[in-house]
């Protein structure tokens, strides 16, 4: 999507109609997708959304009960992960523990019979691109989980495949490290160009790492598009409240076409309809701001993070988030007042949890 | 902090009091063989016992050389029990690694069915075994007495290496598969290397039965088959026991067996304690 020029060897895949049983549940209803060739793609739900399932469909390790996998353009439903010419790296790395880093690095291209000289060649050139080049003749216990991490994307990258899956590859690192590799992984995307698909949910991990993403939810795929396009615009409830954090503010309603009355106080919205109905009305913790008028609100507690401040408030009987720079000088139980632009009101249909614009 | 101090050499001197006992009740037997395998028959029937001897290798000479050379049939030994554990491991470890991966119906049942002829009183099956062979023309063959043996080592073998397998993880093979190995070459190149212990301490277990099994031996072999354990017990006859060539018998069967388990010490006691944590630290 981004690097056309370098993405000459990456993988366009196509998935269409997948089902997946595990004997009498479905695990996947129907999941149709479409990447492109060298997107960095982001399937990001809660756990047992399917997401994983749907990568390891990709991968060949795993049969659909129905549908199609294509790549390419060519049909690889029922190909041997093998056949795929695809490379993933695992949760728990699944390194090989009896071989040395360069070992592992190499077995990819050892499996295809590539020769001595080519194989420490291209050992060397991945290992140095994640920065483990000093580890060649370590084994997998003698290195911390960072380095492990490491040393799978290089087995990963070594055999420049045309599709690249990660399964939740930095959960197993500490805070910190989480986000240097993460930085560190769109720079290695983006320089290989190779189509990249990643499982997570950590929709923060998401967002950031994004070319675009697809949100799972029970076995469905609930929307497809930009880390900017989902936030600003989720399609549903579950999305809504899924994406963000704090997550978004959730307020039930009745709307009668031009504004929306929310425990009493009454709210103006821009859109219209044509009829009165219950919504739910979703304000993101950031829109929202303390106002001489508005929503009346109870304080509940102040969060302060030293560079912003997390402002727990109750309105109609359930608990709001407020985000604000500088920590407001509020006490428990103090009455206040809090307002929001009628653009940053979300509104869904709170029978069917469907978006309303 | 004073009373632990005074209280460690105590505990120590308790412990080695006790391992001491051990070792003495263990040793005691292989020790008077090995004295008894250097005595003569004069100084081995002396009442009462004699420590200070002259040591005497004519009993070696005999058993080794001489008219009752035990010789063949240690190599008849080595033959039963090298194929027996060759041919267990070719069909234990893929058989383990299929009931460690693969879901199929009655898993569970197989698992103890496969125990379960290890329930049975080996003596029980003896005459069948013996009528089977017979009808078959496997008595008195190598081939006849390695497949008995089959029956029992491989049902435990398979059982013993299941858990082995079950504990290298499943993304591991995954892994290799993604890797362009296949199947074969995954079973090769990343599981079998993890389950060396395993494999290690089933061949022992196996080899040492093969090797050490009497009464199937003495039943079902005989004469072209006289694997050393049967050949010993000429040396007890109706008329006199030879207790020294039969010590020196004892001694030369055993070393082989003593040199496995020295060889093989390290990854018996690693490979028993695998079991105890599962997938413990092999996560990595």
């Amino acid at each position: 999507m981004t690097s056309g020029a370098d993405a000459g060897g990456s993988a366009s895949v196509r998935i269409e109609g997948v089902v997946k049983q595990h004997g009498t549940t479905t695990v996947l209803h129907g999941v149709d997708l479409a990447i492109a060739p060298g997107e960095f793609f982001v399937l990001l739900g809660p756990s047992g959304s399917g997401k994983t399932t749907t990568l390891r469909i990709l991968a060949g390790l795993e049969s659909v009960s129905a549908g199609r996998v294509w790549m390419d353009g060519a049909d690889v439903t029922t190909k041997e992960p093998g056949a795929r010419d695809v490379a993933m790296v695992f949760q728990s790395y699944a390194l090989y523990p009896h071989m040395t880093v360069a070992q592992n690095i190499g077995f990819p291209l050892k499996m295809v019979g590539t020769s001595r000289d080519e194989t420490a060649r291209a050992v060397e050139g991945a290992a140095q691109k994640v920065g483990i080049g000093h580890l060649l003749q370590r084994t997998p216990g003698q290195l911390s989980g960072g380095q492990q991490q490491r040393v799978a994307l290089a087995r990963a990258i070594v055999r420049q495949p045309r599709l690249f899956l990660l399964d939740e590859p930095l959960s197993n690192l500490d805070a910190k490290l989480r986000l240097e590799t993460r930085l560190e992984l769109r720079r290695l995307q983006r320089s290989l160009g190779v189509t990249t698909v990643y499982v997570t949910h950590d929709q923060e991990e998401a967002m950031t790492l994004a070319d675009r993403m697809a949100v799972f939810m029970d076995g469905r795929i609930v929307q497809v598009g930009t880390p900017r396009e989902i936030f600003t615009r989720p399609l549903s409830l579950d999305v809504a409240s899924f994406i963000g954090t704090p997550p978004m503010n959730l307020l039930a309603g009745e709307w009668d076409g031009h504004a929306v009355s929310i425990g009493g106080s009454t709210v103006a919205i821009g859109a219209e309809t044509k009829s009165a109905r219950d919504v739910v009305v979703g304000i993101r913790p950031h829109a929202l701001r303390l106002a001489e008028g508005g929503l009346r609100a109870r304080v509940e507690g102040v969060e302060d993070l030293g560079d912003s401040a997390i402002v727990d408030l109750v309105v109609d009987e359930r608990l709001v988030k407020l985000k604000t720079e500088r920590a407001p000088l509020l006490r428990e139980g103090e009455p206040v007042f809090v307002a929001f632009a009628p653009e940053d009101a979300h509104l869904f249909d709170s029978a069917t949890g469907a978006r309303i614009d | 902090m004073n009373t632990a101090a005074r209280a460690r050499p105590a505990r120590l001197i308790a412990l080695y009091a006790v391992a001491g006992v051990g070792l003495a009740v263990w040793a005691f037997p292989v020790v008077w063989g090995l004295l008894t395998s250097f005595k003569t028959e004069r100084d081995v029937l002396a009442s009462p016992p004699v420590w200070l001897f002259t040591p005497t290798l004519a009993n070696y000479r005999e058993v080794i050389f001489g008219a009752s050379s035990i010789v063949p049939n240690l190599a008849s030994s080595l033959i039963v029990a090298t194929l027996a554990t060759a041919l267990t491991l070719v069909f234990a470890i893929p058989a383990a690694y299929a009931m460690a991966r693969l879901r199929f119906p009655a898993k569970r049942g197989t698992g103890f069915y496969v125990l379960a002829t290890q329930m049975l009183p080996p003596v029980g099956l003896i005459i069948p075994y013996y009528l089977v062979l017979q009808k078959i023309g496997g008595l008195d063959t190598y081939a006849g007495l390695v497949v008995i043996y089959l029956t029992f080592s491989l049902p435990f073998a398979i059982w013993l290496l299941v858990s082995y397998f079950e504990d290298v993880p499943m993304e591991m093979e995954e892994a290799a598969l993604l890797d362009r190995a296949g199947r074969v070459r995954a079973l090769w190149h990343v599981i079998l290397p993890q389950v060396k212990g395993g494999i290690a301490v089933t061949t022992i277990f196996v080899f040492l039965n093969a090797w050490n099994e009497f009464m199937f031996a003495v039943v079902l072999g005989g004469n072209r088959v006289r694997p050393v354990t049967v050949a010993m017990f000429n040396f007890i006859s109706v008329e006199q026991t030879q207790w020294a060539r039969l010590a020196a018998g004892a001694m030369l069967a055993m070393a082989p067996v003593i040199l496995l388990g020295m060889f093989a010490q390290r990854h018996i006691v690693k490979g028993l304690t695998v079991g105890a944590v599962k997938g413990g630290g092999r996560r990595a």
